[in-house]
């Protein structure tokens, strides 16, 4: 019977086609041996795809992984996370700093004076250099040039809504301003203005008044005026400059050299509302960027701002593929509508263009993004030939993939580590990341607004405990917000120790006693919360868990709820909506806690979701923004970092640890002006990071024996 | 035989019907007694329900004596049956057992008082969700089968459309136009109401006439629902669901069980349309029951076994489901233990500790079956025309 | 005929916009918006949500969104919003990516269900019937992600071969034999997995409707006049049991673009279930519409296709 046997072979066929494919597929021996290509490449493992491949576009892991391959910043760090140049050879720091001559204000040993005898009297003051006070004497030798500016009149429009017949309409306001005074410093001195009131009198500053120079035509304008004053017409300014000079014959990867325009023009794109940048408020303070020479970028900040360093290590975009002219033409080639067109639809976000270590070569969405290295890099070509991000959704098939050998490095959990450190195939590297885990509580809601709860909630938690099981020992205890390898860390200040005993009395002393069955009550009320955090986050889901039992320990009846990321952000978070919640901060290096920390930022939608407000905390935190020198930032992060422990607004939990585990086949190649080339093992950096030489990375056919390894 | 044969004549005159000689459930019995693997599968069932009943009582409370949510980091990923190290634990983290029959978690808790509160959890999940889907699923698969024939008027609809977009833009907060549509129903009603003695009288003018007109009938217009909602695939959607919704057991049972009732409403259709016509129901119109008890009373039991089928083999489904989606992270959360995500906890400590996934892996699989088998032979004895013939 | 084929055709158009509807309120009415930036990077600022939510018109009454977003649909302008790339051209790549899995996954089913739901019903209540029946609701009873785990897992330690991803990374300039079977070995296991609970469907489907026929009297009678057993199992009843999968055809359509959430994910196999689930997971609401749509005119293509081939197929029908 023809239908039977048809029946029967066509199930037995496809099954031996199926199955004999096996004999075909290399093994992990097998892939490098017989292919020394796969040596020269290097294939990461991420759990995510990228977004869009622009560094001003997107800030998620996944994208900036890429990014910091394909574009490069003019500055960035180094092992010892100090400040490096990349495109910017070098860069200078300095500022220009103003002041409206006051003459109503009468000058000690002066009287009244016009500017030009002012700006004689500072100069003086300055050569004969007998000040007394030695913050003035400070803040005089830095002053290199001091010229006078001539009165000028001017108008400007301001919009304006009549609260009566809420109608809009502009009012002007014209603005005569007298004469100012330009001081040019060789550094950035905040204290300045408060040191020069002592040669020019107490209240030299604080009696100029904005105001009186200003006059509006309009009735409503009139009463507008003190608003706009301190706008207009501020008695002092601080303008920091940043002066970058660029290296020269750095080249994009299609040839272009990058110049002074294109980082001004990254600059205006980040602001261009079109763009949608969620970088834009980094660079809000900037005043302008000028290209002095093709060579030359100067940055004029509005105000003191000492981030803003940290912000130029922002990848650098190419101005002659996406300036306007680049994207009109594409916009028409592509039939768009040019009105709506704008960064974000350029194909140049999926096959970008910078000046990194490797170009982009390839990109399949959801499967991998692949990166070829770029042979004309500035510091030499990087030792593999290429970079392949592989996008593998599942951790467990991940490390699958690594035994196969189709991937050299994954997002490697602790566990995995602990048992992949023994097998002599790997090497392992554990370094401290700089993202910590906490508990948070809403100090708005009762009893979290009590410091001894919140300190109580915290001594109930065997945080060594966390770290030894649930983290396998990848982490560190910490006690406040600063990354824990900078010094702005103050490792001064203890942990709460884990003492449920303490934390009972501490809670007695806040009124709350055990009763009959247990539970912790004050005013026959039982201490009961929700502790909320997003799904998704096996670490987090473990200490919501931990907590949670830690807690019902000592007589606190906790209910906790998983939610989905967005709606625990949009519902919960950002409308403060929760009772204490467990979340992590991804930290950057600079010591600023004006988001998370000041007390203008508790509102709706604000980072400072707990509701932190201390006065002293917040003069700390503008003091830290404004600060330059770095060793008084360091007195004042300490400062702050005491406060923040002694108030306990999170419990904080621990740092994590940057985990990978490599074959040990790929070392450090490294090769001498002689041409000796030297083999090294793979160690991290005092930061921890472990990639940090990556461009000397290479895979070796047979793992080499390392002096240190005995 | 003899005897039995005079007894035969002896009552031959008296009137009672004679009876079968064996009732139905006997019969159901005799039937289901062949099929072993039904039985079997039935014997677990019974066994799971009473593990989840038990496990319910041992797990609950505030000092349960099986405490599924009891941290001991100590004791972590301990193997089954392995004792604990008493140097390490206060006394009233000591299992109840004295060791771990299932072994211990990455967070140390008893994987064995987990899978106990598991079962209760992952039981009433799938009988919530399957209740649901049957219950909605008798209702229109009732209506439609037996007033499949009734037309819905335009009017009917366009009341019934005014009513929904009214009280929608008042909850899209469209105050003032929602309410003018509602305030335009209730005065149609009233119209309605008003005309409707006149109406019998005299006919209504020919401008109203068209709004009688016979739109759609009830059947057409259940079955389209049905339609629509197969269009959306049922994992796909009930994910987009609970993604998007608060997580929460009720919002997992019910999202299942709103998205898997449109079987038992085709099968019921089916059934009515066919019971509608045959003679009992027609004696039962002639006695002037009610159009309810009817449905109810005289239909519903004949109708009933291919719901219960799929019921059973929805309640396997349910399970599946919710260990499907606890892998993609939208299972019920915690503090409730589920099996599965147990398994998708699990799973990620598979070579460290592999009891923690194939403990609830095989058991969900073993209950599954149980459940598949069990449905598989109701399916068989309920369904004469698969019997053998003998 | 045409007047049936025309009614069903307006029919599924009417059935199509509900199914627009319903998915659209699904989706706009549920709570949590969707954002493109990430709200816990500290340098989010809430007018660049506000910006976000004006530029994808989400500030507009959802009547307004509804039309916006179709007309988008209808003209292939709508653009995911988490990478602002054509959804239509992405949903054509994912589609492109599942077909062969898709392909495999149904040879599989069909090839293998047949023999083994036909011998089941020949020999019934056997041994071979029994096992087969066992073995068929094992295989729908196993957890999918369990079952494919444990697979991976032994496949990987035993044979030290890739399986994750639709090849094998770094196989470098390999010759096309080795690509292609690269190729083929890593399709088996998730087509496999994706096969299991159609064989077990549709073997039991094969052994019932076999049944069914071999009840007949027709059968009885080809018997009794002497017919090998085999010309009757395999010619007489085979052929009009075949008739019901028929129409089957046309309602596996819609697994096209259903995939496998789960073995896509595990596999991290760039298909269409895998696309839809991280659009979920982003909010990417023009991505999840559409696949929404796309596969529900799939649905209603189907049932058209099979609703005419039984009309074509079985003679009893005539409209």
């Amino acid at each position: 019977m023809t239908i039977r046997r048809v029946l029967i072979f066509a199930p037995i066929l496809l099954i031996v086609v199926l199955l004999q494919s096996y004999f075909w597929v290399p093994t992990y021996e097998q892939q490098t041996r017989g292919n020394p290509a796969r040596l020269a490449e290097y294939i990461a493992g991420s759990i995510g795809d990228a977004s869009l491949l622009n560094p001003i576009l997107t800030a998620d892991s996944a994208s900036s992984n890429i990014q910091d391959f394909v574009f490069e910043g003019l500055i960035d760090r180094d092992e010892q996370l100090r400040f490096r140049g990349r495109l910017a050879k070098s860069w200078e720091v300095f500022e220009e700093a103003f002041f409206y001559v006051n003459p109503s204000a009468s000058i000690p040993g002066l009287g009244k004076a016009d500017p030009q005898t002012l700006a004689a009297f500072v100069k003086d003051a300055q050569k004969k250099n007998h000040a007394t006070d030695p913050g003035l004497k400070n803040s005089l030798k830095r002053i290199t040039e001091i010229s006078v500016l001539p009165p000028s009149t001017f108008s400007v429009t301001r919009p304006f809504k009549d609260p009566n017949t809420d109608t809009q309409e502009t009012i002007e306001i014209r603005v005569a301003a007298p004469a100012r005074i330009k001081l040019v410093l060789n550094g950035v001195d905040p204290d300045l203005f408060q040191n020069l009131s002592h040669l020019l009198g107490k209240n030299y500053f604080e009696s100029f008044h904005g105001k009186d120079y200003l006059s509006s035509p309009s009735q409503h304008g009139k009463e507008k005026l003190p608003a706009y004053a301190e706008e207009l017409l501020p008695a002092t300014e601080h303008n920091p400059i940043l002066l970058f000079h660029l290296r020269p014959g750095v080249r994009f990867h299609d040839g272009h050299t990058v110049e002074a325009d294109d980082v001004k023009f990254t600059y205006e794109a980040i602001m261009n509302p079109k763009n949608l940048s969620p970088r834009i408020s980094d660079y809000e303070p900037v005043k302008t960027v000028q290209v002095v020479d093709p060579l030359t970028v100067k940055i004029v900040y509005k105000r003191l701002y000492s981030p803003a360093i940290g912000t130029w290590g922002m990848g650098i975009l190419p101005q002659h593929l996406l300036n306007s002219k680049a994207l009109e033409k594409e916009a028409l080639g592509l039939g768009k509508d040019l009105k709506t067109f704008s960064m974000r639809q350029s194909t140049f976000n999926r096959r970008p263009i910078g000046s990194g270590p490797f170009k982009f070569r390839e990109w399949k969405s959801d499967q991998y993004i692949t990166l070829d290295r770029f042979d004309d890099y500035w510091e030499g070509p990087p030792n593999y030939q290429r970079y392949v991000f592989r996008i593998i959704p599942d951790l467990l098939t991940q490390e699958m993939e690594f035994y196969a050998g189709t991937i050299d490095s994954y997002g490697v959990q602790p566990h995995q580590v602990k048992r992949l450190e023994k097998d002599p195939k790997f090497q392992s590297f554990a370094g401290t990341a700089f993202g910590y885990t906490y508990i948070g509580y809403n100090m708005r809601r009762k009893p979290f607004d009590d410091p001894r709860v919140r300190r109580a909630l915290g001594m109930a938690i065997d945080v060594d405990k966390i770290i030894q099981y649930v983290l396998y020992g990848q982490g560190e205890q910490i006690t406040g917000p600063f990354v824990k390898q900078t010094d702005y860390y103050n490792h001064h200040i203890q942990p709460l120790p884990y003492d449920p005993k303490g934390a009972l009395k501490l809670l007695a002393a806040a009124g709350w006693q055990r009763n009959k069955d247990g539970w912790l009550e004050k005013n026959g009320r039982r201490f009961k919360f929700t502790l909320i955090t997003n799904s998704g986050n096996d670490l987090r889901k473990a200490i919501l868990a931990i907590a949670q039992n830690a807690w019902k320990q000592i007589g606190i009846d906790v209910r906790t709820d998983l939610l989905e990321w967005s709606v625990f952000i949009q519902e919960r978070v950002n409308k403060a909506d929760f009772d204490a919640l467990i979340l992590g901060w991804q930290m950057g290096i600079e010591p600023d806690l004006y988001q998370i920390w000041h007390s203008s930022q508790t509102h709706p939608y604000q980072l400072n979701f707990v509701n932190f407000k201390n006065q002293e905390a917040d003069d700390l935190i503008i003091k830290i923004r404004q600060e330059y020198t770095h060793d008084r930032q360091v007195e004042y992060s300490h400062r702050l970092h005491e406060i923040i422990a002694k108030e306990q607004p999170y419990t904080f939990l621990y740092v994590g640890k940057w985990t990978a585990v490599l074959d040990k086949r790929i070392v450090i190649k490294d090769v001498d002006d002689a041409g000796n080339i030297r083999y090294e093992k793979i160690k991290p950096t005092q930061t921890g990071n472990y990639a940090f030489y990556f461009n000397k990375w290479i895979k070796l056919p047979k793992a080499p024996n390392f002096m240190d390894e005995g | 035989m003899n005897l039995n044969e005079t007894t035969v004549t002896k009552d031959f005159h008296v009137e009672a019907p004679l009876t079968p000689k064996r009732t139905r459930w006997e019969e159901f019995w005799l039937l289901f007694g062949q099929n072993r693997l039904a039985i079997l599968g039935l014997l677990i069932f019974i066994l799971f329900f009473c593990c989840a009943i038990t496990g319910l009582f041992l797990t609950s409370g505030s000092k349960p004596i099986f405490d599924p949510s009891l941290v001991r980091l100590e004791e972590k990923l301990r193997p089954p049956f392995s004792k604990p190290n008493l140097d390490l634990l206060e006394p009233d983290q000591v299992p109840t057992l004295n060791f771990y029959l299932m072994g211990t978690d990455d967070l140390g808790r008893d994987v064995f008082a987990r899978m106990l509160q598991g079962a209760w959890v992952s039981l009433t999940v799938g009988f919530v969700a399957v209740g649901i889907s049957v219950l909605i699923g008798i209702f229109m698969g009732g209506i439609a089968g037996y007033f499949g024939q009734h037309y819905l008027k335009i009017d009917h609809i366009l009341l019934t459309l005014l009513l929904v977009s009214g009280t929608g833009l008042i909850i899209l907060d469209v105050i003032r136009f929602g309410a003018a549509l509602l305030l335009l129903c209730l005065a149609y009603i009233v119209y309605a109401v008003l005309t409707r003695h006149r109406s019998k009288k005299k006919a209504s003018p020919s401008w109203g006439a068209m709004f009688h007109i016979n739109a759609v009938s009830v059947d057409t217009l259940i079955m389209r629902i049905v339609d629509i909602m197969l269009c959306f695939p049922s994992f796909f959607l009930i994910l987009t669901v609970v993604a998007i919704l608060p997580a929460s057991i009720y919002n997992i049972m019910i999202v299942i069980g709103l998205t898997s009732w449109m079987g038992t409403t085709r099968f019921v259709r089916a059934e009515f349309l066919s019971l509608r016509e045959q003679d009992f129901v027609a004696a039962a119109k002639a006695l002037g029951i009610g159009n309810f008890r009817i449905i109810f009373r005289h239909m519903m039991p004949n109708a009933v076994a291919p719901v219960l089928v799929s019921a059973t083999i929805g309640i396997a489904s349910a399970i599946l489901t919710e260990a499907g989606l606890s892998f993609l992270g939208f299972g019920v959360p915690p503090p409730h233990a589920t099996w599965g995500n147990i398994l998708s906890n699990g799973k990620n400590f598979i070579f460290d500790a592999p009891w923690l996934t194939f403990i609830p892996g095989i058991t969900i699989l073993i209950v599954v079956l149980s459940f598949n088998l069990f449905g598989e032979g109701l399916r068989d004895v309920l369904n004469p025309k698969l019997r053998e013939r003998h | 005929m045409v007047s049936f084929i025309g009614r069903s055709f307006v029919q599924k158009i009417i059935t199509l916009f509900f199914v627009s509807i319903v998915s659209f309120l699904i989706i706009h009415l549920a709570p949590g918006k969707p954002s493109q930036v990430d709200p816990m990077n500290p340098k989010f600022t809430p007018e660049m949500v506000e910006r976000f939510s004006k530029e994808f018109h989400l500030d507009k009454p959802l009547y307004v969104q509804y039309v916006y977003f179709y007309q988008d649909l209808f003209t292939g302008k709508t653009a995911s919003w988490k990478d602002n790339q054509s959804v239509l051209k992405k949903i054509w790549e994912r589609f492109l990516n599942s077909l062969p899995l898709f392909i495999v996954g149904t040879l599989i089913t069909w090839t293998l269900s047949f023999p083994v739901g036909i011998r089941s019903a020949i020999f019934r209540e056997g041994v071979y019937d029994r096992t087969a029946t066992f073995l068929s609701y094992l295989l729908i009873s196993i957890p999918g992600f369990f079952f494919a785990y444990v697979l991976i897992i032994f496949v990987v330690t035993r044979f030290h071969v890739p399986v994750i991803g639709m090849e094998t990374f770094g196989i470098g300039d390999a010759s096309l034999p080795y690509i292609l079977m690269d190729r083929i070995w890593h399709m088996l296991l998730p087509s496999v997995l994706g096969a299991t609970g159609g064989i077990a469907v549709l073997s039991r489907y094969v052994r019932s409707q076999m049944l069914e026929v071999e009840g007949q009297d027709y059968i009885r009678t080809a018997r009794a006049k002497g017919l090998p057993p085999e010309q009757v199992h395999y010619k007489h009843a085979l052929r009009n049991a075949l008739l019901p999968f028929v129409t089957m055809f046309g309602l596996i359509l819609p697994g096209l673009i259903g995939g496998s959430v789960i073995i896509e994910s595990i596999f991290s196999w760039p298909g269409m279930g895998r696309m839809a689930y991280e659009a979920i997971l982003a909010r990417d609401y023009p991505v999840i519409l559409t696949v929404n749509f796309v596969s529900a005119v799939l649905v209603l293509a189907g049932t058209f296709i099979s609703d005419l081939l039984y009309l074509i197929v079985d003679p009893r029908i005539r409209l």
